[in-house]
């Protein structure tokens, strides 16, 4: 029976290499969600939008990415896209920490294409006499939009959102095969120097664990304490 | 009958009692019998293999107890041995000699005596041609590529502290990497590296290999312990072979250019038996 020493991967060297691919993870995470919400909802008010050409591109992208696995938009946006750039834009790109700006970028698209659709979801869960009566009190479509219905799409969105957060935070660990040195990678690094695997991936396990739990219990809380009014 | 079984007993004792004077001086029964048994794994190519055309064991390996054997005054006699039961063959007399791909280890000095190392193989370094990059060393503060979970990223890391290195899944994603300049290297084994250069085709033109190991394994002949006539007429061979060019014209025989590994320096001389660090 092997003996399980947890002390190996929690202090020294291996301790930090798995933290800084935590904290790498975090910021992962934290950026892209930043860089999401704001494309996202964008994307749902063009799916919304009464202009023909607006509602396709915002189908276009939603389909185009969410049908494309997160894996394979990964090395599209690592392996591909760089050689598209021009010369100066790739050295900076490359000079900058190309696997987390690509990470990032392949990522926040994944992510904005599934939020879109949960905002486009709330906002048409708002009804559209909402919508009307607003109108007929003389606001735009903008104002009636950021005045009248986002205030109550957001209690409706806001559990969704929390759940793509989740989702989020564990689709960080499928960057390693760019060589984005988050938690994946840095737990894979310790596996192999110190042939801990069971202890290193335990620790692993549990860091996930722990963040995704932390999200989970912000959703609950959000959902007692703003809960979706009748209409 | 009764004679016959006391002969044999008889033969026997005799036996025993002759045996390990017989095993004194090991070098003396060599030059008696007028032949060196070498122990060959032949089946590792180009250290020793079956050649298909004409059956015979040939290599790298046994060219060198060829040449060690005629410098004592005797032929060399071949003989098969696995990996396995290499080193309880060469204790237990069935070979004089092992020039099996063994790798020289402190582990194994307590067991048996190394000759001077005869190769030395690695880990090494790709760099694209316009780099500029001539060693190891330039790498200081760049970033190169590998492959995930052996022992390449310690092994650079060991060997130039400052790099920065990114890992991936498989060997050819890394050479990728390299090659859309995302890099300034690309570590592997020798082997591992001299493939993938020969599989760039037109393109090697614009990579080379860095002819420098990051971390070494050392070959080396392994003797019995405390022989040390014959590990002194061993060694004394390998200074020969060396210092007479001969050495490095079997390395190329077999590493080199025209051969599948197209080694293009010999990194290494025979003129020590000592581990590094």
């Amino acid at each position: 029976m092997a003996q399980f020493d947890f002390s190996i991967v929690t202090t020294g060297e291996f301790r930090g290499w798995l933290v800084s691919g935590f904290l790498l993870s975090l910021r992962l995470t934290c950026i892209t969600w930043i860089l999401s919400l704001p494309i996202a909802t964008a994307i749902a008010l063009c799916r919304l939008s009464s202009v023909a050409m607006l509602r396709g591109a915002g189908a276009v992208f939603v389909e185009g990415i969410r049908n494309i696995p997160l894996l394979v938009h990964l090395l599209f946006w690592y392996f591909a896209m760089p050689e598209l750039l021009p010369e100066t834009a790739r050295t900076w790109l490359y000079d900058h920490g190309a696997e987390s700006i690509c990470a990032v970028i392949a990522l926040t698209f994944y992510t904005s294409s599934y939020m879109a659709e949960d905002i486009r979801s709330g906002i048409r869960a708002v009804p559209a006499t909402q919508l009307e009566a607003a109108r007929a009190l003389g606001f735009g479509y903008l104002a009636s939009m950021r005045r009248v219905v986002l205030p109550q799409a957001v209690r409706i969105v806001v559990p969704p959102l929390i759940s793509q957060t989740l989702n989020l935070w564990k689709n960080t660990s499928i960057t390693t095969v760019i060589g984005t040195a988050e938690l994946m990678y840095q737990a894979q690094r310790v596996e192999t120097a110190s042939f801990r695997g069971v202890e290193t991936f335990g620790v692993t396990t549990l860091a996930y664990l722990s963040v995704s739990l932390v999200i989970t219990a912000l959703a609950l809380w959000f959902h007692h304490r703003f809960p979706v009014r009748a209409t | 009958m009764r004679s016959t079984s006391h002969l044999v007993i008889a033969y026997a004792f005799l036996w025993i009692a002759v045996a390990p004077l017989a095993r004194a001086d090991q070098l003396a029964d060599i030059k008696h019998k007028g032949e060196l048994v070498c122990g060959v794994l032949a089946t590792d190519e180009p250290m020793s293999f079956v050649d298909p055309q004409t059956r015979t064991i040939i290599g790298y390996e046994v060219d060198l107890c060829k040449a060690v054997a005629r410098k004592i005054g005797v032929t060399a006699t071949l003989k098969q041995v696995a990996v396995a039961a290499r080193i309880p063959e060469l204790q237990q007399g069935r070979v004089d000699i092992l020039g099996a791909t063994l790798t020289h280890t402190r582990e194994r000095e307590a067991v048996i005596a190394f000759s001077l190392t005869t190769f030395v193989t690695g880990q090494k370094v790709m760099v694209r041609r316009d780099s500029g990059i001539t060693t190891p060393a330039q790498l200081a503060g760049k970033k190169v590529v590998t492959v995930r979970g052996g022992t390449q990223e310690p092994n650079i890391r060991k060997a130039v502290p400052t790099v920065d290195v990114v890992t991936f899944e498989t060997a050819p994603q890394a050479l990728v990497a390299l090659q859309q300049h995302k890099a300034a290297g690309f570590v592997n084994d020798e082997v591992s590296l001299f493939d993938a250069y020969s599989k760039l085709g037109p393109a090697q033109k614009d990579y080379v290999i860095l002819p420098q190991n990051i971390s070494t394994e050392v070959v080396a002949l392994g003797l019995r312990k405390d022989e040390p006539a014959l590990k002194a007429a061993v060694d004394g061979a390998l200074r020969d072979l060396e210092t007479s060019g001969e050495a490095e014209k079997l390395f190329f025989k077999w590493f080199g250019p025209g051969t599948r590994l197209q080694y293009q320096t010999r990194a290494f001389h025979i003129d020590s038996d000592r581990l590094a660090n």
